[in-house]
């Protein structure tokens, strides 16, 4: 009932549910914000949440007691108080191991298990260490659970998006991670490509396109060209660690130079002021917290400053006469200084790409911006001057990927009415193998159209050899160390023969998808000899399938935990109704009501504390007898005022219904 | 080709004559047949893209994303064909190069010793006095860029981008001619064209194919 009571004055809630033809979804499992779409008549849009908000935040927190949070309760309630158990952008530790620089050493304000190198391992509360895979597939669990309410049917497929410069091994993550969720991922489609679908399809454009893609951790440029339906990426580049993130490190830092001088007595202050942006992650629970709050802070202004030309925040910090709030002000030209440098890293890969397209700046039909780094002022300025035109927003940047991935879904599905749409892409970056002295031997270029393949045949180098040993990199530089190391490879059980006399013939095969499989045969003797495929970063396919089986096995422990955490947040949100409800017409209450509602909020506080998600759901109830007269009254009044085009019927049955505690189902409307 | 889902005679196209399922490819036809057009250096690129497109949205992967595995895996081999043959073709460079090896060259080397393709075509017949001039060239533009003479670098862009046109011209000439006559002076005017192409390379904002 206070959940209708929070609702009443906002007509058209009640949604039927969505008559697709094929129930395979797009997931644009972004480093900040994730979202899930699917075709509704031959439209794409982004599913929403019961408050219409298609974004689900990518923060993930887990409890001590098990549970798991996904979204914006984890960022914006959980995320400070917990910094260590509440992962944000885990999207760029996708595919990366523990010793890998580029995840780890920035300052963080996470703890990492010790691990065998191959992936990183977040060590969270309960005492368990959980990897990047586990953490997006726990988003991806929240938006499939979605889908799966909104459509009424069990997903058919999805279609993830990753940024187009992914290398092999994050793009496997990406995979592993749909798995882990129960999801059958249909494809893993190039963010950029996403982008310039949902353009190319509800825009009609034609001709050549650059796709200038700044999201929270990752940054693309992709060249594609247009034509009948055809999606032809000529070329692609970026940086898979530079984004809106890496905007609020440089706010940070600026930040906590003010906060320095504003709280020089601040130890911890003065310890992150000289170590922002710098390597290691904090050491102690406490500064971990105060990084965090000055991360949120930073994000939050950089926000308002996209509107306004200064704004200002405050901040915990330690003064000479005790603890206090200090304000610290900023300005968005000061903004603009901090970020520039960072700003400026896109260039490089932008004129790069349009290098290998064969295509000038002026010679482009449009720039399309994706991303929500792309809605600050300063970026697109950037972008304008950098393509020499205005670029084009007319799809919302947040929402354009996730859009495009169910175009694609729902033609791969089959249901499709983009039938004849043809989606060309491109490897990022080049594929290869290292031989004698170190040396990588391509045998698969950058920007070559997927899928494709490469044979390359090598032969033994001494006298007697029977096993070959093979590493796989990624990357454009000359030498192995250099590169990124895929996988190593042994091939064994070769018959020992003179030096240069076996031949060893090895298989690149890159699927749609952009992920690549070795084969290794040797020809002389016919005979097959067994590859052991040992990735250099991520999961092996059985670690993976033991994850499965292990959620498997915690099924209906996981069952108990999730009822858990959703009688806890329905708790909070409807004491939270219940609060604004009475604050709003604190002149229908009677004087029986406010003790009563008060005290079925203290018990609903009391108990939303506990275990018990059945006890909780009964506090609720409570609540919802306790205001239901209060209730009624409300409604009243919304009638007298004059409820315009909606049916009495509908309220009364909405009202019936949550008074009987279905208040889930109250929004989707089945019955209407 | 007997095809897999039906086991009759499924034909040579792509798809089974028989019952329209996906075939895996036929790994002896070249490049040029897998795209419908004449084996030859003037090739109508056109034509060829049409096709390539057109069999693209016949057997790509994204048209069998829940079918069958065998019919998957047929349908990213009969793609990976496609590409392959694609990349090949619209370039002119790789079209010379392959055009040469499928008439016996050996320009991609003995492929036991990787980077052996350069080796290879130095070895047919870069004279040394062709190695001298492109030396010398290659100095004179490294001077050109150190002073920041725009105009020189431009100037010398521009005359080498003619000879490579030139060197293309009369490579396609050379290839195309019957019966394949002059096959070992193509060869010859392949090698001189990667060295202009590499020059190009030198030189930001340039391209042989620009």
């Amino acid at each position: 009932m206070a959940e209708a009571l929070l609702q009443i004055g906002e007509p058209g809630q009640t949604r039927p549910k969505r008559a697709c033809r094929t129930s395979a979804v797009g997931i644009d499992l972004g480093t900040t914000n994730s979202l899930i779409a699917v075709v509704d008549g031959g439209k794409p849009v982004c599913l929403t949440d019961e408050q219409g908000e298609a974004i689900v935040p990518s923060v993930v927190h887990y409890a001590a007691d098990g549970s798991v949070l996904v979204g914006a309760q984890a960022r914006d309630e959980l995320a400070q108080a917990f910094p260590r158990d509440t992962i944000a952008s885990v999207k760029r530790f996708m595919g990366r191991g523990s010793r890998d620089a580029e995840a780890t050493r920035r300052l963080t304000p996470y703890q990492f298990a010790p691990g065998d190198g191959h992936v990183v391992r977040f060590a969270v509360a309960g005492g368990r260490a959980v990897t990047p895979i586990e953490v997006s597939a726990e988003i991806l669990k929240v938006l499939k659970a979605r889908a799966e309410t909104e459509l009424g049917v069990k997903l058919a497929g999805a279609v993830i998006t990753v940024p187009a410069y992914f290398d092999d091994g994050q793009r496997q993550a990406t995979r592993d991670a749909g798995r882990l969720a129960g999801l059958e991922v249909l494809r893993l489609l190039n963010e950029p490509t996403a982008a310039a679908v949902a353009y190319g399809l509800d825009k009609q454009a034609e001709g050549t396109f650059a796709v200038f893609d700044l999201g929270g951790g990752t940054f693309d440029i992709s060249i594609l060209k247009l034509e009948d339906g055809v999606f032809e990426v000529k070329s692609t580049g970026g940086d898979s660690a530079l984004g809106g993130d890496d905007f609020d490190r440089a706010v940070a830092h600026l930040l906590l130079q003010k906060l320095r001088q504003a709280a020089p007595a601040d130890q911890v202050i003065a310890a992150l002021a000289g170590q922002a942006g710098e390597e290691g992650a904090v050491a102690d629970l406490a500064t971990a917290r105060r990084w965090r709050q000055v991360l949120d802070a930073s994000r939050a202004l950089k926000e308002a400053l996209t509107f306004r030309e200064d704004a200002s925040t405050d901040l915990p910090a330690h003064l000479p006469d005790g603890e206090g709030p200090v304000t610290v002000g900023l300005t968005r030209t000061e903004m603009e200084l901090a970020v520039e440098p960072v700003l400026a890293r896109c260039a490089p890969p932008v004129r790069q790409a349009l290098a290998d397209a064969g295509v000038r700046a002026d010679k482009l039909s449009g720039v399309i911006l994706v991303g929500g780094a792309t809605r600050m002022p300063l970026v697109r300025q950037f972008v304008e001057k950098l393509f020499g035109r205005e670029p084009l927003g007319d799809i919302d940047p947040d929402q354009v990927v996730a859009l495009g991935a169910a175009l694609q879904a729902d033609a791969l599905a089959g249901g499709s009415t983009q039938g004849d749409m043809l989606l060309l892409d491109v490897v990022p970056l080049s594929l290869g193998l290292e031989t004698m002295g170190g040396v990588v031997e391509k045998l698969i270029h950058r920007n070559t159209t997927v899928p494709c393949g490469a044979a390359q045949t090598f032969t033994t180098f001494a006298d007697k050899q029977t096993g070959f040993d093979l590493h796989v990199l990624q990357g454009e530089r000359e030498l192995a160390d250099q590169c990124r190391s895929l996988a190593r490879f042994s091939l064994k059980g070769i018959p020992p023969m003179p030096a240069g006399m076996a031949r060893l013939e090895v298989t690149f095969t890159v699927d749609a998808d952009g992920i690549l499989r070795v084969a290794a045969q040797e020809e002389t003797t016919g005979q097959q000899a067994s590859v052991q495929v040992k990735p250099s970063y991520g999961l092996t396919d059985e670690e993976v399938e033991r994850m499965l089986l292990d959620s498997f096995a915690h099924a209906e422990e996981d069952v108990q935990v999730r009822q858990l955490t959703e009688q806890r947040i329905e708790a909070d949100r409807i004491a939270a109704a219940a609060r604004a409800a009475m604050a709003d017409t604190p002149d229908l209450l009677t004087p029986e009501d406010r003790p009563a509602i008060d005290a079925a909020l203290a018990h609903l506080a009391g108990t939303r504390e506990g275990l018990d998600h059945q006890a909780i759901r009964r506090a609720i109830e409570a609540l919802d007898e306790a205001s239901k007269a209060f209730a009624a009254r409300r409604m009243n009044l919304a009638f007298e005022r004059g409820l315009r085009g909606r049916d009495v019927g509908a309220v009364e049955a909405r009202a019936d219904e949550t008074a009987a505690g279905k208040h889930r189902h109250a929004h989707h409307g089945g019955k209407h | 080709m007997i095809c897999w889902s039906c086991e009759r005679e499924g034909g040579a196209g792509p798809l089974c004559a028989a019952c329209a399922v996906v075939l895996p490819p036929d790994d002896a036809q070249d490049r040029f047949s897998v795209l419908g057009v004449p084996r030859m250096f003037a090739v109508d690129l056109e034509a060829a893209e049409t096709n390539f497109k057109k069999l693209s949205r016949q057997v790509h992967p994204d048209r069998f994303a829940t079918a069958d595995p065998r019919a998957r895996k047929a349908a990213l081999a009969r793609t990976v064909q496609l590409n392959d043959a694609w990349r090949t073709l619209k370039d002119p460079m790789r079209r010379a190069e392959y055009l040469l090896e499928l008439a016996g060259f050996e320009l991609k080397g003995d492929d036991r010793k990787p980077a052996a393709a350069e080796v290879a075509t130095r070895q047919v017949s870069a004279p040394p006095m062709f190695l001298m001039e492109i030396l010398e060239l290659r100095e004179e533009l490294a001077e050109a860029q150190r002073a920041r003479n725009a105009p020189k670098v431009q100037a010398m862009a521009e005359a080498m981008r003619r000879r490579y046109a030139d060197a293309m011209k009369s490579l396609g000439a050379a290839l195309d001619e019957p019966g394949g006559a002059k096959l070992p002076e193509a060869a010859r005017l392949l090698v001189g064209l990667r060295y202009y192409q590499r020059f190009l390379d030198e030189i930001p904002g340039e391209g042989a194919h620009g």
